[in-house]
């Protein structure tokens, strides 16, 4: 044991501590200064726990609070609060650099360390002060600015107030602060794992080291005697179905029978503390049966691969895609690209573990409510699977605040193991789960291997596209077929291809289960399909640019579905990237004319994604407040995007209120509509148009009674709530023989130019800009669709160029290569407002699209720069060098 | 082109199903819960309920089902069980026992009310 004197945040405490202690625990656990966040597993790789002391930002995970005598700890907390914020967190929340917020506290006190020495840095100098801050949501280029305009700020050159949005300006198409964002700047918003849990046990589960075998008995007793823990639950423990079903009920809590991937769990130990229940862990005893194990869909799909699931096939979805003969267009086609690509398993990335917290509320005399609070973007459904899996009908979810999720929230991960756990052990449970654990308990994004054949006539018109895609499902369905379906959906992309032929095959194999991940299928196949629009091109020798323009779908032409579009403003798009587009050009010729190894190249993505689905349907409910203010109920999740502010903003502006009286009930089950999944991008144009819905049946009820308050619409006899409703007309499935069908009811468009330095010698690519013109409608705040367009761009390229997950290799953020400030790049974002029909306000979504065209506008990139044509994703050196070696011949 | 053949209890899970009931056509989710709740009416419910073993429909059956419908339409989501026993003074062990199923897959199915929807 040690004696300390610390200053935190002004006040000098004295400690008496174990000398291991690290100063993160002693700032969550002892202090309850919960801003300090937790990510990486104490390794220093995220930041997220950064504070400062004696004036230097550093990683309170690797901090040791025996080596802090006499020191001054500045943490979040002690910078300034929601009502006397310092000028660094009034930057951040005005630049609109707090998207989820777990990441933020961290940033904002690097940035301290720095402006504290210099309040006029260089890029350089933030870049390098941040090089150790990790954020998934913004690709840093909002961080950056949020850091000058401190600056500015504590230079005396401009005041907050000067750069705060006044009501005068209105509330659509103006950038008004996020509602939620100077609590998150301010380390006050709370996460699952700063919820203060009275006598909570302390959740770790046993995991399988094998990717496929029979369990074939579990023995606890020796971890039941260990010190602190409180029972180890096995799958007989759990009353209910055990089965999470998000479509098909395949993918158990724990695992009964037999596992399915490495790292399925199979046991729960619940301790006093986490350490002794991960101690307790190693002493479950399971004895396994291997089997077989299938990691590929070759493998999975080979005459006599053991059957992965009981009751579904190996290739357990197949949907085709049939529109005109495809096969004799290619035949009479000018030109045929025939090739194949694919893209890797790859793994989402919030910053925030899969925590979860569970308990029991009891009720006078009756059931006691299993509360259960986690990052669901889709509480109504998660707790629907949870009351069946747990076989616990009276349940209550509510959503913590969410360090981000790009999907993979759209399915159930901790909240089953510790919903059973509550129930099991009738104490608070809580589950902090280690990055390792988090990436095993969560879904992954759905690795396409993908055959096309795409044809061109002799004027460059495109004839025919053929695609033969198979999709590695991974261990458990989740959505995998919704998966193939979207990809479907949105198979023909940006352009009119009268002929189409596809053929997709969903597949288990012994891999982590693939699930939603931001754009959820169409990512993979558009990759494929712009790669081959510009090979195509270069064949035919059309300038990328043009011979897009000549092909993009116009209204009145129908996609892959046969859906004929109203509205497509793509050409516009691609016009207004056209000087961009001449300019990169110019630049990379003017560099390649000189002799070097690096080379520069010029690549365009389009993308056209699909937002309110068939048989979609969003409800949000509406009261008028006693003051004149009105209270939003729905459950529009938001780990990130932005969803306070849309609701917020579109609500006051047609209640012509201020933002201030607009109150959100969005985040748990017992106040909220079923609003359905924050995915798909779908929470602006479905929830937003139900919003509206119910302001206009407020407002006709007001203009009946002739009533302008809430006591005038009860003294006339009306009700103050109203119910609204958003549905698209389309419903129903692709046709199981033709996929032809209904589809998304709007569309966002984007073009993206990606500007690439490829070093021929070494095959490293580094993006130098991208630059995104975007039509997503009206726009109700610019800084967060900035926002989303840089968060996607940044993932977009990782995606491209870097980022993989291989179970057993990928178990942090270095091995993930998570995108760092190092790797940010130059981003431009032009924006075109074209208003919607259905939309609200003539709005829709945009938060997935953003990343739809990025990796092939990369991957064209390199091929203009050098040559090297990447059929594999990621696009990494070895790949790059064998490319260019290819196409040296 | 080949396809592959899930079973038929893939099928039904996955898919919604027409059925007569009631002499009037009702669209099911995999699940048997209604996926239009206006395709309700008190008739289907006394068909499904004996259905469901449940051949006399009293006052508290019809209390219950009353106030889900009239708690889903006011608030665009099913009550949750708290909520149920708040509205209509019956405690949750009684309306267990009153619903072949329990509250959620007897009571709510018999209300129509529809489960929370997942993909798009």
């Amino acid at each position: 044991m040690k004696k300390v004197a610390i200053k935190i945040n002004g006040l000098i405490h004295q400690f008496i501590i174990e000398k291991d202690l690290a100063l993160i625990d002693l700032l969550r656990k002892d202090l309850r200064l919960t801003g300090a966040k937790q990510s990486c597993d104490r390794k220093g790789q995220c930041g997220a726990c950064t504070v400062i002391v004696n004036g230097k930002a550093v990683r309170s995970c690797l901090t040791k609070v025996a080596e802090l005598d006499g020191a001054e700890v500045i943490t979040i907390e002690g910078l300034g609060t929601p009502k006397n914020p310092h000028l660094i967190q009034e930057a951040f929340v005005l630049a609109g650099a707090i998207q989820c917020g777990f990441c933020t506290p961290g940033m904002i006190l690097a940035a301290k360390a720095l402006l504290d020495k210099d309040t006029n840095p260089t890029v350089d100098d933030i870049k390098k002060a941040l090089r150790r801050n990790l954020c998934r949501c913004t690709g840093y280029k909002k961080i950056v600015e949020a850091i000058q305009l401190a600056g500015r700020f504590l230079r005396g050159e401009l005041k907050p107030d000067q750069v705060r949005p006044d009501s005068k300006q209105g509330l659509i198409g103006v950038s008004h602060p996020r509602p939620s964002a100077m609590i998150k700047a301010c380390g006050v918003a709370e996460f699952a794992a700063d919820i203060y849990v009275s006598g909570a046990g302390e959740l770790a589960a046993v995991h399988s080291p094998y990717a496929h075998a029979l369990i074939k008995s579990i023995d606890p007793s020796a971890a039941e005697k260990m010190p602190g823990v409180f029972g180890v639950m096995t799958a007989k423990d759990i009353k209910g179905t055990n089965r999470l079903k998000y479509m098909v009920p395949d993918r158990p809590i724990l695992c009964d029978k037999k596992v399915r991937f490495t790292g399925d769990p199979v046991a729960a130990v619940l301790a006093e503390t986490r350490e002794q229940a991960v101690a307790a862990t190693q002493a479950v005893k399971v004895e396994y049966e291997p089997l077989a194990v299938m990691m590929t869909p070759d493998e999975a799909l080979a005459k006599g691969a053991p059957q992965i699931d009981p009751d579904r096939p190996n290739l357990c979805f197949t949907q085709p895609q049939i529109r005109g003969d495809a096969e004799t267009a290619l035949a009479k086609s000018s030109a045929v690209i025939e090739t194949d690509f694919s893209t890797q398993t790859n793994h989402q990335a919030p910053l925030e573990p899969e925590v979860c917290v569970s308990y029991l509320e009891e009720e006078d005399g009756d059931l006691p409510t299993l509360v259960v609070i986690g990052r669901s973007i889709n509480i109504h459904y998660h707790m629907g699977m949870l009351q069946d899996a747990v076989g616990y009908e009276n349940m209550r979810y509510e959503e913590a605040y969410t360090g981000g999720q790009f999907g993979i929230k759209i399915d159930v991960t901790s909240e089953g193991l510790t919903a059973a756990a509550a129930l099991h052990f009738k104490r608070p449970v809580r589950y902090i789960p280690s990055l390792m654990e988090s990436m095993w308990l969560s879904s992954k994004r759905h690795a396409f291997h993908m055959k096309v054949r795409l044809g061109a006539d002799a004027q460059g018109k495109l004839t025919a596209y053929s695609i033969d895609f198979t999709v590695n499902n991974g261990a458990y369905s989740s959505n995998g077929t919704v998966i193939v379906n979207r990809a479907l959906m949105m198979l023909s992309g940006s352009y009119y291809i009268p002929a189409v032929q596809a053929m997709s095959r969903l597949v288990y194999t012994n891999t982590i289960w693939g699930a939603a991940a931001r754009g959820a299928g169409p990512p993979q196949v558009n990759y494929a399909l712009e790669s081959a629009v510009d090979m195509l091109a270069e064949k035919m020798g059309i300038d990328p640019l043009e011979f897009r323009l000549m092909n993009i779908l116009k209204p009145g032409q129908p996609k892959s579905t046969g859906r004929v579009v109203e509205q497509w403003p793509l050409p516009e798009l691609m016009e207004a990237m056209r000087p961009h587009y001449n300019r990169a050009r110019n630049e990379a010729a003017k560099i390649n004319r000189k002799d070097g190894v690096v080379k520069r190249g010029v690549g365009l993505g389009t993308g056209s994604f699909g937002i309110g689905g068939p048989g979609d349907t969003a409800t949000v409910a509406v009261e008028l407040d006693p003051d004149g203010g009105l209270t939003v109920f729905g459950a529009a999740a938001d780990p990130g995007e932005g969803n306070d502010s849309m609701l917020t903003q579109i609500a006051g502006y047609l209640m012509n209120v201020p933002m201030d009286k607009i109150r959100l009930a969005t985040r748990t089950t017992d106040r909220t509509t079923a609003a359905g999944p924050a995915a798909g991008s779908r929470i602006t144009y479905m929830l937003g148009g139900a919003l509206a819905d119910a302001i206009q049946k407020l407002k006709s009820a007001m203009a009946e009674a002739n009533a302008a308050t809430a006591e005038q619409l009860r003294a006339a006899g009306k009700p103050t709530r109203y119910m609204g409703t958003k549905k698209n007309e389309d419903a129903g499935p692709l046709d199981p023989q033709t996929g032809q069908g209904p589809s998304f009811e709007s569309q966002v468009h984007a073009v993206q130019l990606a500007e690439v330095e490829v070093n021929t010698a070494t095959g490293e690519v580094r993006v130098v800009k991208m630059t995104t013109a975007v039509d997503a409608g009206r726009v109700i705040n610019p800084q967060n669709l900035e926002g989303q367009l840089e968060g996607g761009m940044d993932m977009g390229v990782g995606f491209a160029l870097r980022e993989i997950y291989i179970n057993g290799q990928t178990k942090d953020w270095v091995t993930f290569k998570f995108p760092t400030i190092g790797h940010a790049f130059e981003m431009e974002t032009i924006i075109r407002e074209t208003p919607r029909a259905k939309g609200p306000l003539g709005a829709t979504g945009v938060g997935e699209m953003t990343m739809v065209p990025t990796a092939p506008a990369v991957m064209n990139a390199i091929a203009n720069a050098c040559g090297a044509r990447v059929h594999h994703l990621p696009a990494t050196p070895d790949k790059v060098l064998a490319a260019l070696s290819e196409a040296k011949g | 082109m080949e396809r592959t053949a899930p079973t038929a209890a893939v099928r039904q899970e996955l898919g919604e199903r027409v059925r007569l009931i009631a002499g009037r056509e009702i669209t099911f989710d995999g699940e048997g819960f209604f996926w239009d709740p206006h395709q309700w009416s008190e008739e289907a419910a006394a068909a499904l309920a004996e259905e469901a073993g449940l051949k006399d429909v009293g006052e508290a059956h019809w209390t219950i089902l009353q106030f889900l419908r009239e708690y889903y339409f006011q608030n665009g989501r099913s009550p949750l069980n708290r909520q149920i026993k708040e509205g209509t003074g019956i405690s949750l062990m009684e309306m267990e026992a009153l619903f072949p199923g329990g509250i959620k897959y007897g009571a709510r199915r018999l209300a129509g009310l529809p489960n929370p929807r997942n993909c798009i």
